[in-house]
């Protein structure tokens, strides 16, 4: 064997080659590509400032990869299993920055058969962005109000659960998209009886790591380094995904088909659409996400390119 | 006129333009062969090629094709004497894969096949099988590339292909830093297990598992203020060892000449 990278055991969620659909891969690429462009960016930025963190944002970020492929022991079933790692790392080194460190693990992992390289950009989703983002939040939220440690397992734990879901989601979103939740709640409830056993271990290594290093060397629990002007974006992000999600599930319940919020977005961004237009055939051939997908960026882009010139603009009337 | 050239063009013209390509293709990479001492496919190529075949994979409606695919795979295998890693590294994805052929036949699909106890549905079996066998051929494909090509050569054939500078910097790194990090994590473990530092209850077992990981990180960051002073005494500067133009000769040559 040629390659020296150290082989994974156990059970864990990265979708392999040949699994998702050509245009679910895209989706998730396109997706994965602006957070991989904004750690990108950040990671920059701090080399600039401070070349150091160049060798030390590589170094904590080897360590993770090793801790996210250790063993650890799994209660209830009795077996040991290997931990996400991304939200302790996105307590470590900033959720953007683990955007790209778990990019480059999981470029890594996909040669050892743990994971795919055209589902790269949705592992790094359901991994990189959900789980550490995930996790990061829900530690920033606990952080003031319980202990340290405790909040640092909450973070481990939410960031497993949020990963495996979205993986699951990710499953049933390419391969039955004709009945979403339904398959959706058979992939998740497929993955429990080795995730949530998997989740709670990692309350405690995570929670047990932190207070460890508070401890000893207090100093490597940085900072996000995340600006204001992309936390109330990733705010309002979060908060309008949850509502979408939650209206969507409620109509589920009610015995909708889930095909209303489908209709509101056509509905609102393109009231006119010809049917036998370029836009409307475009979609038919690619896939609808992938045509929402290009219209959400197109719109992101402009509107934060002349952000501050609208913003003055305003401020002026 | 005969008949048959009269029908839909299209298959015929994309087998044409696929095959002379690809014949283009393979007398390059046979002339590249012959210039780099027998090397049968430069790094950069093989995971181009992997890469390429994978999507076409993907893309694949058929389950032969895959399946063939995965057969020419295991002949190499069985030739390069590798069929125990091979086996190891493919488990994962064939449980994955088992799971997702499960779930689409118990519950997609409405012709009914009734194997006594157990109720299938015939399309639902079509299209587990039908990524069953994609899933096998594209990991086989990347098990085979693991397997003749190192990270260095990767590293360096993504260079080529353009992937930004801090990207291949921090890979390299922690391409190097893996396999020093997982040694110590090892060490330490082996040393609390002959302390029977993992026996007991669970709760003990996870406290000396985090205490390695938290010895682990607070270790990595102070190595990585000892790397840094180690790569200024050599020179180092960002984006010093990938950058594009420290890596073209024609352009040290055109100094020498000029000075000349």
């Amino acid at each position: 064997m040629k390659s020296s990278l150290i082989d994974l055991g156990g059970f864990s969620i990265h979708i392999s080659d040949g699994i998702l659909e050509p245009q679910w891969c895209l989706f998730w690429f396109a997706i994965s590509a602006i957070f991989l462009g904004l750690g990108l960016r950040i990671i920059n930025k701090r080399i600039r400032d401070d070349p150091i963190y160049l060798p030390r944002i590589s170094l904590i970020g080897a360590v993770v990869f090793v801790i996210s492929v250790l063993h650890i022991p799994v209660p209830v079933t009795g077996s040991s299993s290997h931990p996400v790692g991304t939200p302790l790392a996105a307590i470590l080194i900033g959720p953007f920055a683990t955007v790209v460190i778990s990019s480059i693990a999981l470029f890594f992992q996909a040669f050892v058969a743990h994971g795919g390289l055209t589902t790269l950009g949705a592992n790094t989703f359901s991994m990189g962005i959900a789980g550490a983002f995930g996790g990061y939040s829900i530690y920033r939220m606990l952080k003031k109000i319980s202990p340290l440690w405790f909040s640092a397992g909450m973070a481990g734990f939410s960031g497993s659960i949020i990963t495996y879901l979205t993986s699951a989601l990710q499953l049933s979103l390419s391969l039955n998209p004709e009945n979403v939740m339904y398959y959706w709640k058979i992939y998740s409830l497929g993955f429990i009886p080795t995730q949530l056993p998997l989740a709670i271990a990692e309350f405690a290594l995570t929670g047990y790591a932190i207070k460890y290093i508070s401890e000893t060397k207090a100093e490597v629990i940085g900072s996000s380094g995340i600006d204001r002007f992309t936390k109330i974006a990733m705010i309002a992000m979060l908060l309008i995904v949850s509502i979408i999600a939650m209206g969507a599930y409620i109509g589920h319940l009610r015995g909708g088909n889930m095909a209303g919020v489908d209709g509101t977005v056509e509905w609102a961004a393109a009231p006119e659409a010809v049917p036998g237009g370029i836009g409307v055939e475009l979609m038919a051939r690619f896939g609808e996400p992938i045509g929402f997908a290009f219209v959400g960026i197109t719109g992101g882009l402009i509107t934060g390119y002349f952000w501050k010139a609208w913003w003055k603009g305003w401020r002026k009337y | 006129m005969p008949d048959w050239l009269m029908r839909d063009p299209l298959n015929g013209i994309v087998l044409t333009i696929a095959f002379f390509i690809a014949m283009m293709v393979g007398r390059y990479l046979r002339e590249r062969r012959s210039r780099a001492d027998g090397i049968l496919i430069e790094p950069g190529t093989r995971l181009i090629i992997s890469f390429l075949l994978i999507i076409a994979v993907t893309l694949m409606e058929n389950w032969y094709f895959p399946a063939a695919i995965s057969v020419f795979c295991m002949v190499i295998v069985l030739r390069l004497k590798v069929l125990r890693d091979y086996i190891k590294k493919i488990i994962f994805p064939f449980v994955l894969a088992s799971f997702i052929l499960a779930v689409q036949s118990f519950t997609y699909g409405v012709n009914e096949i009734d194997l006594g106890t157990i109720r299938l549905y015939s399309e639902g079996l079509e299209r587990g099988l039908l990524i069953f066998s994609k899933v096998f051929a594209s990991t086989s494909i990347l098990i085979l590339l693991n397997m003749t090509t190192s990270e260095s050569d990767l590293l360096t054939s993504m260079h080529s292909l353009r992937v930004p500078g801090v990207i291949l910097e921090m890979s390299s790194f922690m391409c190097r830093y893996i396999k020093t990090f997982s040694d110590e994590g090892r060490t330490l473990k082996s040393a609390q297990e002959s302390r029977c530092g993992f026996s007991g209850s669970f709760t003990n077992k996870i406290k000396n598992m985090a205490s390695i990981c938290g010895l682990l990180i607070t270790r990595a960051f102070s190595r990585s203020e000892e790397v840094y002073r180690a790569m200024l005494s050599r020179g180092w500067k960002p984006g010093l060892q990938f950058s594009s133009n420290a890596m073209k000769p024609h352009r040290y040559e055109s100094n020498n000449n000029r000075r000349t």
